[in-house]
């Protein structure tokens, strides 16, 4: 059975408390008897003094041969009776009814004793050491029980106290049971939580959002509560990669139309020209009118296919392959380029680098197209890092490429994903990094930039190591959008 | 004297066309890829008109505009854009705007717009 934490706690309080409550009665009943055995002391204290006052009288008698003595002596031992039979259940209970008939016994001897000597003085002398015996057996008996009684509180303190310390050591015990218990119940649970957190942070809302959940406690509840959030983010990204989708449609087609406008504009204005100049125009320039148009038909053919290009439901062909080689291949393209323009190549390459499951021609494509970028930005020649390493954070490969060129404003920064954003004017289309991105992303990696204005750019690609995975035997992934 | 027209648009193509066209009419044309440098010569020199495309990088066609129409309040401007949106369209005729052509460009018509730029 699942118990709630407030059950639990409720439960741990109420064995506590009767924990607590067993130990106050034993110490009160410990009390108890203590109390009792010390009024038995004090009633066999008093009893034992009356005997000792018999024991003078009866010298006083025999021995100084004081007449007056046996009377008082009489008297004492009836007080002495009294007093016992007063104390009758006290002392039958605390030592025994036999105890107590025995000294009841004795006491009615030594008073009728003491009666009849009294009656007939002459024959104490024969009676003197029956009688005197009789006194001394009362004496031991009393000296014998008060050490007996004493040594039994002594021995009852010491057992209360020797109780009272295993009782409170268990209690410590309970104490610390119920303790680990609860710490490793709560913690155990709240461990639970942890990686459903790291999953949600780290924008997995999936894999949380489908992992099924009864809530059987609180932090059952907290954890039901991370999954529904979970399953609404998931629902919520939906959304907004919907819509972002939306924007980047209504983005991609004033592009097109801007893009598409000018070499439009130029052939219509070269037709127009062409015919309101014809007389006035050479052969020769005749012949130029028309290279410009077919110039500019290619401009606009250009654009076609790198539109086509970036919207195109290409299947990625996934392999396995070194990062290295595929930094390697890349630069061997535009090495000569990076001559001519007087840059310097830095390469680092660190070792052990994991193997990428990677379709190579597009991640080729998009560190070229970094390369360039970083070639034009340094039109005076600079130098170009071009750096691969293991992500330490997760399991995933870095590849930076940095140069040192005039950098990217701080207010555009954040276009240069987009399509048909460009800062190159008629040289560029504006896909190239758009395109990028968008192989990036099939790739479950990520492409970010730093820039500083005047001293240079740097783009850092991550990919995520992994396998050949399920379901793609042939080697082959639909792009997903 | 020749009326002076000076023609500014990134793409080479427009300024080529645009100078055969209006030479061939008789007026002095010069022309600007670059519209930085446009700039400083429309700050050393006075146009009868100015023609240029609105979006260029670094200096826009709306910087041209009002430059001109804080130096040479009767030199004419004309517009010319790739896609002509009505923001782009108000700003301009709140800072007095001769006129404004949508690409692709109509030579009889900007042909027309100058030569009422130049009488009135």
């Amino acid at each position: 059975m699942m118990l709630t934490i407030r059950q639990r706690t409720i439960i741990a309080a109420i064995s506590q408390a009767v924990l607590i409550c067993i130990i106050c009665a034993f110490v009160y009943l410990s009390f108890r008897t203590i109390i009792s055995k010390l009024r038995t002391i004090e009633i066999i204290d008093d009893l034992n003094i009356a005997v000792l006052e018999m024991r003078k009288a009866e010298k006083n008698y025999f021995l100084y041969k004081d007449a007056g003595a046996i009377a008082e002596l009489i008297v004492l031992g009836q007080e002495e009776l009294q007093g016992i039979q007063e104390e009758k259940s006290y002392i039958s209970s605390n030592l025994g009814q036999k105890t107590y008939n025995d000294l009841e016994t004795k006491i009615k001897q030594y008073v009728e004793m003491a009666n009849f000597i009294k009656g007939n003085p002459k024959v104490a002398p024969d009676l003197e050491s029956r009688f005197r015996d009789l006194g001394h057996q009362l004496t031991t008996l009393f000296a014998l029980l008060l050490k007996q009684e004493r040594k039994n509180v002594n021995h009852i303190i010491m057992l209360g106290v020797v109780t009272l310390i295993v009782v409170l050591g268990l209690l410590l015990l309970f104490q610390l049971v119920l303790w680990r218990y609860f710490s490793r119940l709560i913690i155990q649970e709240l461990a639970t939580m942890e990686p459903l957190i790291a999953k949600v942070s780290e924008g997995r809302f999936h894999e949380v959002a489908v992992a099924p959940i009864t809530p059987h406690n609180e932090i059952g509840i907290a954890i039901k509560a991370i999954s529904d959030m979970a399953r609404e983010l998931e629902k919520r990204e939906g959304q907004l990669l919907q819509s972002e989708k939306l924007a980047s449609l209504g983005v991609l087609i004033s592009g097109v139309v801007h893009e598409l406008g000018n070499p439009l504009n130029n052939i219509s204005l070269m037709a127009q020209t062409y015919l309101s100049l014809y007389d006035m125009l050479g052969d020769e320039e005749k012949k130029n009118f028309m290279g410009d148009i077919l110039n500019q038909s290619e401009r606009i053919r250009k654009i076609m296919h790198n539109l086509l290009d970036f919207s195109r439901q290409k299947k990625q062909e996934l392999e396995e392959h070194d990062p290295g080689k595929l930094v390697d291949t890349s630069l061997s393209l535009v090495i000569n380029h990076m001559k001519l323009a007087n840059v310097e190549l830095h390469k680092t390459i660190a070792p052990d680098l994991p193997r990428l499951y990677v379709d190579a021609p597009q991640i080729e494509q998009v560190l070229i197209n970094l390369y360039v970028n970083a070639i034009q930005a340094m039109p005076e020649g600079g130098d170009l890092y071009v750096e691969v390493d293991r992500d330490p954070d997760r399991d995933a490969v870095i590849i930076r490429v940095r140069d040192t060129g005039h950098g990217i404003p701080q207010d555009i920064l954040p276009n240069i994903f987009d399509p048909f954003f460009s800062t190159k004017g008629t040289k560029g289309t504006g896909l190239g990094l758009s395109v990028s991105y968008g192989i990036i992303r099939q790739h479950d990696g990520e492409i970010t930039v730093e820039s500083q204005e005047g001293q240079g750019t740097t783009f850092t690609i991550r990919l995520p190591c992994r396998g050949k995975q399920e379901g793609e035997t042939d080697g082959q992934r639909n792009h997903r959008d | 004297m020749a009326k002076e027209i000076i023609v500014i648009d990134d793409e080479k193509i427009v300024c080529n066309m645009c100078q055969k066209v209006l030479e061939a009419e008789g007026y002095q044309v010069e022309t600007f890829t670059d519209s930085v440098q446009a700039l400083d010569r429309i700050r050393e020199k006075r146009f009868d008109v100015v023609v240029t495309d609105l979006k260029m990088e670094k200096v826009s066609g709306m910087d041209i505009l009002r430059e001109v129409n804080e130096r040479y309040p009767d030199t004419k401007v004309i517009m010319l854009t790739a896609y002509a949106t009505l923001d782009a369209a108000i700003e301009a005729i709140r800072e007095k705007i001769f006129d404004f052509f949508p690409k692709p460009v109509k030579i009889e018509d900007l042909k027309r717009s100058i030569k009422k730029a130049l009488q009135s």
